[in-house]
């Protein structure tokens, strides 16, 4: 699960900067709407600018110059002039409103400086002799004149902002984690399902939360995998039990042909000529059983149903009594077989199934005995090497032209092999060695003998500190 | 004959097919084994055991009212011989089973005669042997129940690992036993590097059973695989 601190990475990135950018757009916002205010938003200015402006003229009345008289029109603003000394209005403009006292206490002058007058909103300008008052109109400005801050606050307010800052984002990251621990809690088991799909093993997600029908469907993956995978198991079985139970079926019958054709065979009342047709049959009996045993055992290692027992095994030992086996049982000497191991090699461990190997070895003798009638010498050897032992199996018998032995070496064998062919019908003794040598984790190669005949090489990898 | 003891043991052969049981009867007739009873079931053969007490048993695996193994169980926890089980299942997994519950060898059909004889010939010499404890080599004999040699009137005994290294050899007498196989009989599982000792216990065997003992005509040397003795007489 090593997406999951990456997808909080990344959500983690993409919420810190929305937050940031989203600062920054109310910033910008702030500042529009401000300033699209600005022209009503400076009624102190306006009322600065009326008392400069105001003159007195020398007949000792007031004039505002048109200008400014049109801009206080254009706002629907009123005006006035209170004279510093008689506290009372010298000076107003034409559309001062009745309601407007003309003439003005000190308490007066401190609340309209603050507040309003009758509801107008007032502004206030210094003249040269006097106080210009604005008035405009009623609901047109709120005026706030109370607030006043503690000192520390402003000085302050740099420190403060920042850990206002700060405490919203560990609010937003905790907001976040409780919204999303819900989200991953749903998605993890659905990425934990999905990684094991592939793994062939039967997945069960809850199908709970946000992602329920997500869950579903891989749950429904799952039940179609292995119910795929049960029904070519079902027949991988079917076919190696059909094998299985068709080499059984044969055991029964053929017992019967090779026990009475081995007894005529060795009846010395019968002639000499009907005692040879008995060898004949007892020979190709022969060849049926090991059909029949190489044919059920391809089938189950082809479809994994052959149990590999590996255990610790001295190879020499596992060969040498395969061919003792051999000299025991060939009477007449037809095929001699030499022992051609170092005597000083006497142990070399490897990992093996004792009887794999048995019939891997007995098959390629087997295989040098079958294809020489007339007999042939056979030479075993067996060399330690520095991380493999290597089973050489030569003969001096007919051998293999270099296109055969490129061909058992390269070309699948028929029962293997996915393409109707009739070419590459080589026997099924030496597919079960590749497939035993596969097994082991070793291979076999084909080769012509140094003896004049051919030549099978097994490699296994060794037991390494012996 | 020395072996001719052995071919009166009573041997029980059980099979659910006559024509197995017909072919069998008449290896073993040809042989020269005259005591042998026949059963096709599991329960014809452990009613026909009481009465016949057999020797041997001969047991196919699959019997149509139970399977072999079982059959062997009922028939040792009666009397210890021993059995050999014959079968059409090729399959390593029987096997296993078979020996782990104490069968004594087995055989997958389909088998020559001479491969199915030899096999009884060594089980009876193995388990019967101390019944005629002499076996007749060229220049002596070996007495087994006293572990000793005796070569012209002289008795010689025979030290424990030699009395193991021989035995293994004469239950395969005439046929190779290798050197690995020597060395498990005197030194147990795994015997690795014991070469040299097994040498030089031969040729004390040798010395004792020979009259030349470096031109030996009962315990032949098989170069780089094994020893092979040669037992005058011999009824296999």
């Amino acid at each position: 699960m090593k997406s999951v601190p990456k997808l909080i990475r990344r959500f983690l990135g993409i919420m810190l900067l929305s937050t940031v950018l989203l600062l920054i757009l109310n910033f910008i916002l702030l500042v529009v709407v401000t300033a699209s205010q600005a022209p009503n938003g400076y009624p102190w200015i306006t009322a600065g600018e009326t008392s400069q402006a105001l003159r007195q003229t020398e007949s000792g009345s007031y004039e505002l110059p048109d200008a400014i008289a049109s801009e206080l029109e254009e706002s629907h603003a009123w005006a006035i002039l209170i004279d510093n000394e008689t506290m009372q209005v010298v000076w107003q403009t034409d559309n001062l409103p009745q309601t407007v006292p003309l003439s003005y206490s000190i308490s007066d002058i401190a609340n309209l400086t603050r507040g309003y007058i009758d509801g107008y909103p007032t502004f206030t300008g210094e003249a040269e002799n006097g106080l210009v008052v604005l008035g405009y109109p009623k609901d047109s400005f709120w005026k706030h004149m109370w607030p006043s801050w503690d000192y520390d606050l402003i000085a302050n307010l740099p420190k403060t902002v920042l850990s206002v800052f700060v405490i919203n984002i560990v609010f937003i990251f905790i907001i976040y984690c409780f919204a999303n621990f819900g989200l991953l809690k749903s998605v993890k088991p659905i990425v934990s399902g999905i990684q094991r799909l592939p793994t062939k093993e039967a997945v069960t997600v809850r199908e709970r939360g946000l992602l329920s029908e997500l869950a579903a469907s891989i749950n429904k993956t799952s039940e179609i995998l292995q119910s795929q995978s049960r029904q070519l198991q079902k027949k991988e079985n079917a076919r190696a039990n059909w094998i299985a139970g068709v080499s059984h079926d044969i055991r029964t019958p053929l017992s019967m042909v090779m026990g009475y054709a081995g007894q005529l065979e060795n009846d010395k009342r019968l002639p000499e000529e009907d005692r040879q047709k008995a060898t004949v049959i007892v020979k190709q009996s022969k060849r049926m059983r090991n059909l029949i045993n190489n044919l059920n055992l391809a089938s189950k290692l082809e479809y994994n149903m052959q149990p590999v027992r590996m255990e610790k095994q001295n190879v020499i030992a596992i060969v040498r009594q395969i061919v003792v086996d051999f000299i025991n049982m060939d009477i007449e000497d037809k095929y001699p077989i030499n022992w051609e191991t170092d005597e000083a090699q006497s142990v070399c461990f490897a990992e093996v199934d004792k009887d794999l190997l048995k019939r891997a070895v007995t098959n390629l003798i087997q295989n040098s005995i079958n294809h020489n009638e007339g007999g042939c010498h056979i030479y075993i050897r067996i060399m330690k090497e520095e991380e493999r032992c290597a089973i050489i199996v030569s003969d001096d018998g007919t051998g293999a032209t270099d296109v055969q032995i490129e061909c058992l070496n390269n070309s699948p064998h028929y029962m293997v092999c996915d393409e109707n062919t009739l070419e590459q019908r080589h026997g099924l003794g030496l597919l079960i060695v590749k497939q035993i040598m596969e097994a082991h984790h070793g291979w076999l190669t084909i080769d012509h003998s140094q003896y004049g005949g051919f030549q099978a090489v097994l490699y296994l990898p060794v037991i390494r500190n012996y | 004959m020395k072996f001719d003891y052995l071919k009166r043991k009573r041997i029980l052969l059980v099979d659910d097919e006559q024509a197995i049981l017909d072919m069998v009867l008449s290896i073993l007739h040809e042989d020269g084994f005259q005591n042998i009873a026949t059963a096709k079931s599991v329960k014809e053969a452990v009613e026909l055991s009481e009465a016949y007490r057999p020797e041997l048993a001969i047991l196919d695996v699959m019997l149509p009212d139970g399977s072999g193994f079982a059959l062997m169980e009922v028939l040792k926890s009666k009397a210890d011989y021993p059995v050999l089980f014959l079968t059409a299942r090729g399959e390593d997994d029987d096997k296993f089973r078979g020996f782990g519950l104490g069968a004594d060898d087995y055989m997958v059909k389909p088998f020559l005669p001479k491969e199915l004889l030899f096999r009884i010939h060594a089980i009876l010499r193995r388990s019967y042997k101390a019944e005629n404890p002499f076996v007749k080599l060229a220049d002596s004999e070996i007495d087994f129940d006293r572990a000793e040699v005796i070569r012209n009137g002289e008795h010689i005994s025979l030290t424990a690992k030699e009395y193991d290294i021989l035995t293994a050899l004469y239950r395969n007498a005439g046929r190779i036993v290798t050197i690995d196989a020597l060395c498990e009989a005197a030194w147990g599982d795994n015997p690795f590097g014991y070469e040299n000792s097994l040498m030089a216990h031969i040729r004390r065997i040798r010395e004792k059973v020979e009259v030349n003992p470096s031109r030996p005509v009962s315990l032949i040397t098989i170069k780089g695989l094994g020893y092979k003795l040669i037992v005058e007489e011999n009824g296999s």
